[in-house]
């Protein structure tokens, strides 16, 4: 019992003193966007939020060597476009956007801290996204950058599939059309730095 | 009776084989057309596929009976007996439900005329086979 108090205290202590070394905040802008690509036995189709709707911001932290991204985005179901009104709205039927009207992607880390600068760093990073009411960690490759008007710019890529979400991939005609499980997602957040 | 059932169901089996063979081919070999049953109106989460594999019996069944009662008016040969009556199924059954499908629902007129065109060819062959199986 004393050695686990001990050692408790300790553990109080060494995280007391480890202060982030540096913080930064990144406010997302309303241009920024996300794609959903994905493919059926007759065809393919790309779905696009084309913009975002919010005022949000994401926090960039380094604490010793673990890089934290601390942040979220909440995107419109409604906001999906599929380019063909009737794949839309199926769309979103499968997502069940009447009971979850929301997808969340959550940061969580980044594999390093990103040097800004126009070349793009390929990192990666770990999230969280939640979508129709299932929740899943997914480790997500990224390309940093910041352009000539200081615009920081972060694409993220990740295959991800229905099933991860306890969601049916549409079919139809008892099968005859069925879309496919996998879906790769791409999202392109525009930032600029606060402080 | 007796006669009803079993060409009824001889014929569900030809007609399974043909539909949904000749579907598969259609999916395969056109898929463009197929585009548009990515909407809200066609159920999408399987829960109904056993429905759907069955219409080919529900239909035949329906068919042989109305061959029964009326295939004295079917004269000539099997294959003119099979053409008239799956024109008469058309024109009676499936036009005015094509009409009213086509008014009340979010679909194309192409959709529309391929389910009538559907209907007409499996029809056709019903008659055939009943032509043969219930002269």
């Amino acid at each position: 019992m004393l050695y686990r108090n001990i050692l408790w205290a300790t553990a109080v202590l060494l995280t007391s003193f480890a202060k982030p070394v540096e913080t930064k905040k990144w406010l997302i802008s309303e241009s920024s966007s996300l794609s959903v690509n994905g493919t059926t036995n007759i065809n393919k189709f790309t779905c696009d939020i084309p913009a975002y709707d919010q005022t949000d911001t994401l926090m960039l932290s380094r604490r010793n060597k673990e890089i934290i991204l601390s942040g979220d985005i909440r995107l419109k179901i409604q906001s999906f476009d599929c380019h063909n009104s009737m794949m839309t709205h199926d769309l979103r039927k499968t997502l069940k956007e009447k009971e979850f009207p929301r997808l969340h992607i959550r940061f969580l880390s980044l594999s390093e801290y990103p040097e800004l600068t126009a070349k793009p760093a390929t990192i990666t990073g770990f999230v969280d996204i939640e979508l129709a009411g299932a929740s899943k960690r997914f480790q997500v490759n990224y390309q940093v950058s910041i352009d000539a008007q200081k615009n920081i710019h972060l694409l993220g890529s990740q295959d991800i599939n229905f099933s991860d979400f306890n969601l049916i991939p549409p079919r139809k005609l008892g099968g005859m059309i069925k879309t496919n499980d996998k879906l790769s997602v791409a999202f392109h957040l525009k930032m600029k730095a606060l402080n | 009776m007796k006669k009803i059932i079993v060409s009824g169901f001889i014929t569900g089996c030809i007609l399974f084989v043909v539909s949904y063979g000749g579907l598969y081919l259609a999916v395969r070999y056109f898929p463009s057309l197929f585009t548009e049953y990515f909407n809200p109106l066609f159920n999408s989460d399987g829960s109904r596929d056993v429905l759907f594999y069955l219409h080919a019996f529900i239909f035949s069944f329906a068919l042989s009976w109305f061959w029964d009662r009326f295939k004295t008016m079917f004269k000539g040969v099997f294959i003119l007996r099979g053409i008239e009556f799956g024109l008469v199924y058309s024109v009676i059954a499936l036009l005015p439900v094509m009409w009213i499908s086509f008014s009340a629902l979010d679909i194309t007129v192409a959709m529309v005329s391929s389910w009538f065109i559907y209907g007409l060819i499996q029809a056709t062959v019903a008659g055939m086979v009943f032509a043969k199986l219930n002269p």
